[in-house]
């Protein structure tokens, strides 16, 4: 489905992805792992069009993706939940959420319609799937980080991905959240939607995905099943190295 | 094309050296716009209100002179004082609780100083014209080459590069300068490191206008001073700054160089319009280079 | 939930209708001087609620918005002038000339964003001020142009009053259908997470561009209707000094509310037609205002009734 191919970043000149490659197929959960600042987040904004590589190619379900402007990307199926939180501070919880299925249904240039009037069972499903329907008219700038979070990953649906990436879901939340958000996942994956994500608590990584990457100083080691990464010499070596 | 028959050599130099003269003017107010704009992120409206109070000041410190030539040196040497005096009392009491407003705010508050200086001088000074005559040792022309090239304006042309270098080497050289320029770029962190930023903002602001006063002072003798100058200037020295590249303070001599020569050559070709061509320059410059033609400081 | 949002809703509806009324019948009882100072006062109210389509609404520093406002007035008196095409024509023509002007500002412009959009956007348009400025043979220069030929039907005190009262209703109308449309609502959102926008698939370039034009074709019209009731057009209706003041509208009013720039508009021009009349200090109390404004009340007058009333938790007062 995703396929990542030898890509190359660099900022000035620090390079934060030497050499990545990827492969995501249909209905798999993929999670990326390394160390702080061994490029994940790069890579998942170079996916997502955010940031143009120097090197390499990207492609989705065939089409070359590599130079497409992030909307263009996101029309064919692949949506970015962001790590730090990034919605819509001064809308409501309901706005957030209906922007995203506004643009995903062509509504952006209706110019008369009442926007209340307009797509709203899609957007209560929605907000319902992920359990927010109870803050709904909530200003999103008054939820908590965990529900701002879970919130995040409601605008990315808001586009019905075929492709979820999402970069750290549960950072900073709390366990029962944290809980909450994976079983969310989860059920979004056996919905038929395929995840990308990254993440830094390992032990919730092995539990949840079905093959995992390792990147370390912006290059992906290795790439394969939990088991077999979690046998693998060098990851071990990169975990112990990296963490100290 | 009958502009073509009419140019001649003498009259080309001598439109170039009125040009240079005025690109003067325009580099010493537009560099001090730009030294606020880059170090404090604000965009001064007010900066050409401080340029008519200095060529007002000008005037009424002359004239208490009796208009002798004594008397406009000294009102030369005074008026950025005095400019750069109501800045310092202006950002101590106003702007320094609004640094962390956004750019939008601070345009619209140095708006309302703009209306408030405006108000100001016609209390003070009426709402006629005033001139005031150069003093006798610049008065009149050099005749070269059967050119006659006003020698007030070689003064000026005289006077540019002393007050570039001299703004090189204060935020090149001087350790404030430096701290400024490190502040430009990251003002917490010169905050982090001990020095107080405050200080540092209101000695970059003070400086920026007392240029904008001096520049006033020395437009004063070669035109009419009156309430409406402060509105077409803050406009050009704004786009001067702008084709730069925002703080670049060499940005604002090529702008001042660009508009000031395009300004005065433009009306050998179509007096007219003459003042068109900057404009227009201007419009060309950006639609290629938007951030301007050196780096910006932000 | 529902019931507060429909009386509130009927409330509003009221307070419009009456307002409505009042507006319609008082010709029948105020002075000629004030019939023409409410005039002024809704085709500028108009004017800078088109301006807040594209700087409340969609974020963008429009700073030089008067540009429009000015090509619009002088779109018509030009046609009204030279040709002898149907007068009525010229309310379109003119708003339609500010509307491409924009969409060319706007494509020059949307590539930058906030302080580079504004200085870019003022550079450009004193580049048009200039031209109008100085091309004597065909603007009239820095004189204008007077003695426009107003349509008969228009051109008394009262005529010209209720040609603006209906065409600033009609777009009024309208843009309130725009803020609360899809369009408006994704405007907004590209105001509050550019980035994000994109992420999710809106084309945010193209929406704000869409807004620019819009925003300037409706200050075209404002143009239009200020030639209406004056009779004439100048350089001034273009310059930036003007622009500002109708961000200060926007402010007084407040950014986010739809009908706070006209509630600006009207503080704005009441106050130099009543305070000018008495000193020419006017401008002195506007700075006083406007300073008073930025360190109290950054959200504008009606902003802030509004968040004391809706007690609504709003994240900061400015722009972001």
């Amino acid at each position: 489905m995703l396929k990542v191919n030898d890509i190359q970043k660099s900022f000035d000149r620090f390079v934060a992805v030497k050499r990545a490659n990827l492969e995501v197929s249909q209905g798999e959960i993929v999670a990326v792992i390394g160390p702080n600042g061994a490029g994940k987040s790069t890579l998942f904004k170079i996916i997502s069009g955010h940031l143009k590589p120097d090197k390499g190619t990207i492609s989705f379900r065939g089409k070359d993706i590599t130079s497409m402007a992030p909307h263009q990307i996101c029309r064919h199926g692949l949506s970015l939940s962001y790590q730090i939180v990034n919605i819509f501070n001064r809308q409501t919880v309901f706005e957030n959420v209906q922007i995203s299925v506004l643009s995903r249904i062509g509504k952006a240039f209706d110019f008369f319609t009442p926007s209340r009037n307009v797509a709203v069972p899609e957007t209560d499903e929605i907000l319902a799937s992920v359990g927010l329907l109870g803050v709904r008219d909530r200003i999103c700038g008054s939820l908590s980080h965990g529900e701002q979070k879970v919130l995040e990953i409601a605008i990315a649906l808001g586009s019905k991905p075929e492709l979820l990436i999402l970069d750290e879901p549960t950072a900073g939340m709390s366990p029962e959240e944290t809980f909450a958000t994976i079983s969310l996942l989860e059920k979004l994956n056996k919905e038929g939607l395929t995840i990308l994500f990254c993440e830094h608590d390992i032990e919730l990584v092995f539990s949840f995905a079905n093959r995992i990457m390792v990147m370390q100083q912006g290059i992906s080691i290795i790439q394969g099943p939990p088991a077999e990464v979690r046998e693998n010499r060098e990851v071990r070596e990169a975990y112990i190295g990296g963490s100290d | 094309m009958d502009w073509l028959s009419t140019l001649t050599a003498g009259g080309l130099v001598q439109q170039f050296i009125v040009g240079l003269s005025r690109s003067t003017i325009l580099f010493i107010v537009s560099s001090g716009l730009s030294l606020v704009l880059g170090v404090l992120r604000i965009p001064n409206v007010a900066h050409g209100s401080l340029y008519m109070l200095g060529a007002f000041l000008c005037f009424s410190i002359a004239s208490l002179f009796d208009n002798s030539s004594m008397g406009f040196w000294i009102g030369l040497a005074l008026a950025p004082f005095c400019v750069a005096f109501v800045s310092l009392v202006a950002e101590r009491t106003l702007f320094s609780r609004l640094y962390d407003r956004e750019h939008l705010m601070l345009l619209l508050f140095t708006f309302a100083l703009m209306l408030l200086c405006r108000d100001a001088v016609k209390i003070i000074w009426g709402s006629e014209y005033r001139s005031l005559a150069p003093p006798v040792a610049l008065q009149g022309s050099f005749s070269v080459f059967g050119m006659l090239l006003p020698k007030y304006n070689l003064f000026l042309l005289g006077l540019g590069p002393f007050v570039a270098v001299g703004l090189w080497f204060l935020t090149q050289k001087t350790k404030i300068g430096k701290i400024a320029r490190a502040a430009a770029v990251d003002r917490d962190m010169v905050g982090a490191v001990g020095i107080n930023v405050s200080w540092v903002f209101a000695f970059v602001f003070v400086i920026g206008c007392f240029l904008a006063g001096l520049g006033g002072a020395l437009v004063a003798p070669t035109q009419n001073i009156n309430q409406g100058m402060d509105h077409t200037l803050i406009m050009e020295a704004f786009l001067i700054v702008i084709i730069g590249g925002l703080g670049n303070v060499w940005g604002a001599l090529l702008g001042a160089l660009i508009f000031g020569l395009t300004d005065s050559m433009g009306i050998l070709v179509w007096p007219q319009f003459s003042i068109v061509f900057p404009y227009a320059v201007v419009v060309i410059v950006l639609i290629f280079r938007p951030t301007g033609l050196l780096k910006s400081t932000w | 939930m529902g019931l507060s949002r429909a009386s509130s809703k009927l409330v509003s509806l009221s307070f419009l209708f009456i307002g409505l009324l009042a507006l319609s019948v008082a010709p029948l009882f105020l002075p000629r001087f004030f019939i023409y100072l409410t005039a002024l006062v809704l085709l500028t109210g108009l004017l800078a609620t088109s301006l807040n389509l594209a700087l409340g609404f969609g974020g963008m520093y429009q700073f030089n918005h008067s540009v429009f406002y000015g090509l619009g007035a002088y779109g018509l008196s030009l046609m009204l002038i030279k040709t002898s095409l149907p007068p009525l024509l010229g309310y379109i023509v003119g708003p339609v000339i500010s509307a491409i002007m924009a969409l060319i500002m706007g494509i020059i412009c949307v590539r930058l964003s906030k302080l580079y959009f504004g200085m870019l956007q003022l550079s450009l348009g004193s580049l048009v001020w200039v031209v109008i400025y100085r091309w004597y043979s065909f603007t009239g220069g820095d004189d204008g142009l007077h003695g426009v030929p107003i349509p008969q039907l228009f051109s008394s005190v009262t005529g010209s009053y209720y040609f603006t009262l209906v065409v600033t209703f009609f777009c009024m109308v309208i843009l309130y259908f725009i803020v609360h449309s899809p369009f408006g609502r994704i405007l907004q959102a590209i105001r509050d997470n550019p980035e994000r926008s994109a992420s999710v698939g809106i084309r945010v370039r193209l929406q704000q561009l869409i807004a620019l034009v819009i925003a300037g074709f409706f200050a075209g019209v404002a143009g239009g209707l200020f030639v209406t009731v004056e009779g004439s057009a100048f350089p001034d209706l273009l310059s930036w000094t003007l622009s500002l003041e109708l961000i200060i509208m926007c402010l007084l009013g407040g950014w986010f509310t739809f009908f706070g720039p006209m509630l600006g508009a009207a503080i704005i021009v009441c106050l130099r037609a009543l305070v000018g009349g008495y000193t020419e200090f006017w401008t002195l109390a506007l700075a006083i205002i406007l300073m008073l404004l930025i360190y109290f009340l950054p959200e504008g007058a009606l902003g802030f009734f509004e968040r004391i009333w809706h007690g609504k938790a709003s994240a900061s007062g400015e722009v972001k």
